[in-house]
C-alpha cells in the first residue's frame, strides 16, 4: 500500500521522466527545425526580423551604423506602410495624374505607377467586371489617354455592386522583383520602399514577370523599369506621397508603422485589414479595407 | 611541361588578371555594403526634388484664390478629421484640379532635377512664362476644361461611395458650364450671388405658385395660422425646403406630392415669388413675447443680427439658406419647435436647440418672433 507521500515520489519521478524525453523531443524539433527552414523562418522571428530583403550579418550592421547619406533622416528609424480605404475612394484618378506628374512617369495610358480598377457586380452576378483606366472605352471617353477618367458605362444597366480599388506597389516584406534582379538595380530599403538604381537596370523586365502584382512596367524611352516608390524623395523629406498629398477623400493613409500613434498605424489597429494574395508570401505593406473577394 | 599547357596557363592567368582588375574598376565602393546593390543609390533616389509642392506655397502670391477656396466647402472639406482614431484628410488642395505640380510653376527655381527626369524644365526667376509653356499640364483652367474636372470626381457613377456629392449632367446642368453658377474654388452657391437667369423668375414663378396660394394666400400669408407665411421668405430656404419634400426627407400630407410634381427650375421660380412679395408681421401675444425675447438670444445667431454676415435686424437671417422667423405665425412656429423637440422633423442644430426649450419656452419665443417688425 503506498501513502500519499510515496505516491507524490513516485508521480516526480514519472514527470522528470516525461520531461527528459520532452525535453530531447522539442531539442531534435528545433534542431530539424533550424535545418530544415533555415533562414526562411529565422527572418520572420526575432532580431532577423528588422533586416532587409536578403541582407547578411555584416550588410544589416552596416546599414544600421553607416545609413546612407541623406540630409535629416534615417531609414533605421522609420518602416513605412500604406493603408487604403476602398470604401472612401471615388475613382476620380488625380492619383494616378499626380504620381505621373510627380514622378515623369509616361504619359499613355498602359504605364503607371499607381492605378485605380473598377470592380462592378452587374445584377445578378457573382463574378466582377473590372476595368482600369488603361480600358480602351474609358480613354475613348475622354478621348486622350492624358486625361485619366472612368466612363460612365454601367448608366443605364441595373448594377449590384461596384466599388474602386487603389492599386500601387506592395513593398513586400519578401520582394519577388528583387529576388529576381540579376544586377542588383533593384532592392528593399530598410525602411521599406522597393528602390530601383535605374543606372544599374539593364531592362532584362525579369522582375516586370517576377511582381504577383503587376506593380512594375518597363519605360521604353528611358530603356529601364519603372516602378513606384512610394515617393522615397518625399517621404524622406517629412513629406506624403504624391498620391496620398492630393487624395480627395482620405482614401490612402500613409505613414510610419514605427510610430503606434500614426495615421497608418491607427488605421491597421483600428480597422479589419487584409493584404493582396496573402498566398504568395510576399507580406505586402499595403493594407486594404473594405476590399472583396474579386480583388486580387 | 609542354609549351601548349604552358601557353595555356599563362592565359588563364591573364584572362584571371584583367577579370579582376575589370571588377575592382567597375564595382562601386557601396555595392554590398547594404546589400546586393549600390549603397549610394540610396541617397541619390532620396535626393531628387519633390514636384507638388501643396496648396500653403500657392498662398505666397495668389493670395485672392486662396481665400476664397479657404472659406469655401472644398477647403472645408480639406481638414483632418479622426474617425476611429484614424486622421482621415478631405478635400482637393490646389495640385488636385490644377495638375501641373507648383514645382513645375515658372516662379520656382528648384525645378525637378535627377536623372530620372527627362522633362525639360525651365529656370525663370521671373512669372513671364505663361503657364501653358510649362511642362505638364495648364496650371490657369478654362471654363470648358471644367465639366471635365468637376466631373471627375462628381459625376454619378456606379461605384462612388453616397458620401461624395455627384450629380448627372443631363438633369443637373445641360449645356451649362459648371463655373456658370459655381466658383470652383468654393462650389457651394450663394443665391444671392447668381446671374438674374439663374435666381429664379419671379413672373414664371407665378404661374406655379397657382397650387400655393390656395393654403399660402395670394401674396403668400397663410389663411391658416398653423401654416407658414412664405411672403418675404429666403428663396434659397424656400427650395431647400421644396427640395426636402420631394426626396422624402421631410413628409407632409399636403407638400409631398405638391413638390414632387415640381421640377428645379419651378422651384427656384416659386421661391424668387415668394421671396418678391410683401411680408406681413402676423403678431403674437404681448406678454408672452416680452418673456420669449429675453430666451430669444439662443436664436439670435443664425436667425437675427445678419447672422455669420455681419449686422442685420432680428429675426432676419444671415444665411440664405436659414428661414427668416419676423413676422411669422405664432402657431406655426411652435408647431415646428415641437416637431424638432419630439423628433418629427430634424436638423443637425435645430433638433439639439429645441430639446433645451421647455413647452412654455416655445410659446414665448414663437410670440416673441411673431411680433417682431419683417421690414
Amino acid at each position: 500500500m503506498t501513502t500519499p507521500d510515496t505516491q507524490v515520489e513516485q508521480d516526480r519521478a514519472v514527470m522528470s521522466r516525461r520531461n527528459f524525453l520532452g525535453f530531447l523531443g522539442k531539442g531534435v524539433a528545433c534542431a530539424g527545425a533550424l535545418v530544415g527552414a533555415g533562414g526562411a523562418v529565422g527572418a520572420v522571428v526575432s532580431e532577423r526580423g528588422n533586416r532587409a530583403f536578403q541582407q547578411n550579418d555584416e550588410q544589416y550592421a552596416e546599414a544600421v551604423n553607416n545609413p546612407p547619406q541623406v540630409p535629416d533622416y534615417n531609414w533605421n528609424d522609420h518602416k513605412w506602410a500604406i493603408g487604403v480605404d476602398t470604401d472612401r475612394c471615388i475613382g476620380c484618378l488625380r492619383c494616378m495624374e499626380a504620381c505621373k506628374m510627380e514622378n515623369s512617369v509616361q504619359m499613355d495610358a498602359n504605364h503607371h505607377r499607381t492605378w485605380v480598377e473598377r470592380y462592378v457586380y452587374l445584377e445578378g452576378s457573382n463574378t466582377a467586371i473590372v476595368d482600369s483606366q488603361s480600358d480602351p472605352k474609358n480613354i475613348e471617353n475622354t478621348g486622350s489617354e492624358t486625361k485619366f477618367r472612368f466612363d460612365n458605362r454601367y448608366r443605364n444597366v441595373k448594377v449590384d455592386k461596384a466599388f474602386f480599388v487603389p492599386k500601387l506597389c506592395n513593398q513586400c516584406e519578401h520582394p519577388s522583383c528583387v529576388q529576381v534582379c540579376p544586377t542588383g538595380a533593384t532592392f528593399k530599403a530598410k525602411d521599406g520602399p522597393v528602390l530601383i538604381d535605374t543606372t544599374y537596370c539593364i531592362g532584362c523586365q525579369y522582375c516586370v514577370q517576377a511582381c504577383p502584382y503587376g506593380a512594375r512596367s518597363f519605360n521604353e524611352s528611358r530603356g529601364t523599369v519603372d516602378k513606384c516608390n512610394w515617393c522615397y524623395h518625399r517621404i524622406t523629406k517629412g513629406l506624403n506621397p504624391a498620391c496620398v498629398e492630393v487624395c480627395p477623400t482620405g482614401t490612402r493613409i500613409f505613414g510610419d508603422r514605427n510610430d503606434p500613434e500614426s495615421p497608418v498605424s491607427l488605421f491597421i489597429r483600428n480597422n479589419h485589414v487584409q493584404v493582396l494574395k496573402p498566398e504568395m508570401g510576399n507580406a505586402p505593406n499595403v493594407f486594404y479595407k473594405g476590399t472583396d473577394k474579386e480583388v486580387v | 611541361m609542354p609549351k601548349h599547357i604552358a601557353r595555356l596557363l599563362a592565359l588563364i592567368v591573364v584572362v584571371a588578371l584583367i577579370a579582376f582588375s575589370v571588377r575592382t574598376f567597375l564595382i562601386p565602393d557601396s555595392f554590398y555594403q547594404y546589400g546586393h546593390y549600390r549603397g549610394a543609390a540610396v541617397a541619390e533616389i532620396a535626393s531628387k526634388v519633390p514636384k507638388l509642392q501643396g496648396s500653403a506655397s500657392c498662398l505666397l502670391c495668389h493670395k485672392k484664390e486662396y481665400e476664397v477656396w479657404t472659406a469655401g466647402i472644398h477647403r472645408k472639406a480639406t481638414r483632418n478629421d479622426a474617425i476611429q482614431g484614424v486622421v482621415y484628410k478631405y478635400g482637393p488642395g490646389c495640385e488636385v484640379c490644377h495638375t501641373g505640380p507648383a514645382g513645375n510653376h515658372p516662379s520656382k527655381q528648384a525645378m525637378p532635377l535627377s536623372i530620372e527626369d527627362k522633362v525639360n524644365s525651365i529656370t525663370h526667376h521671373e512669372h513671364k512664362v505663361h503657364p501653358a509653356n510649362v511642362p505638364g499640364r495648364n496650371l490657369l483652367l478654362k471654363p470648358q476644361d471644367m465639366r471635365g474636372i468637376c466631373l471627375n470626381c462628381h459625376e454619378k457613377l456606379a461605384g462612388r461611395p453616397t458620401e461624395q456629392r455627384q450629380i448627372d449632367v443631363a438633369t443637373h446642368s445641360g449645356d451649362e458650364l459648371c463655373t456658370q453658377c459655381h466658383n470652383p474654388h468654393s462650389p457651394r452657391i450663394v443665391f444671392a450671388n447668381l446671374p438674374p437667369s439663374l435666381r429664379g423668375d419671379a413672373k414664371a414663378g407665378k404661374a406655379v405658385a397657382a397650387a400655393c396660394v390656395g393654403c399660402h394666400g395670394e401674396a403668400g400669408t397663410s389663411a391658416n395660422p398653423a401654416w407658414p407665411n412664405l411672403a418675404g421668405q429666403h428663396a434659397n430656404y424656400l427650395v431647400d425646403t421644396l427640395k426636402t419634400f420631394k426626396s422624402g426627407v421631410r413628409q407632409n400630407d399636403m407638400m409631398t406630392p405638391l413638390a414632387e410634381g415640381l421640377s428645379e427650375l419651378d422651384m427656384r421660380n416659386v421661391a424668387a415669388y415668394f421671396a418678391s412679395t410683401r411680408c406681413v408681421v402676423t403678431g403674437g401675444d404681448q406678454a408672452k413675447a416680452e418673456l420669449g425675447k429675453a430666451k430669444a438670444a439662443n436664436c439670435a445667431a443664425c436667425h437675427s443680427a445678419g447672422g455669420l454676415y455681419g449686422k442685420g435686424s432680428v429675426g432676419i437671417s444671415g444665411s440664405s439658406a436659414w428661414p427668416n422667423l419676423a413676422g411669422q405665425n405664432a402657431e406655426y412656429l411652435s408647431n415646428t419647435l415641437k416637431a424638432y423637440r419630439d423628433g418629427s422633423r430634424t436638423h443637425a442644430v435645430m433638433t439639439s436647440v429645441a430639446k433645451t426649450l421647455s413647452p412654455l419656452d416655445i410659446e414665448n419665443l414663437s410670440a416673441y418672433y411673431a411680433s417682431v417688425s419683417c421690414k
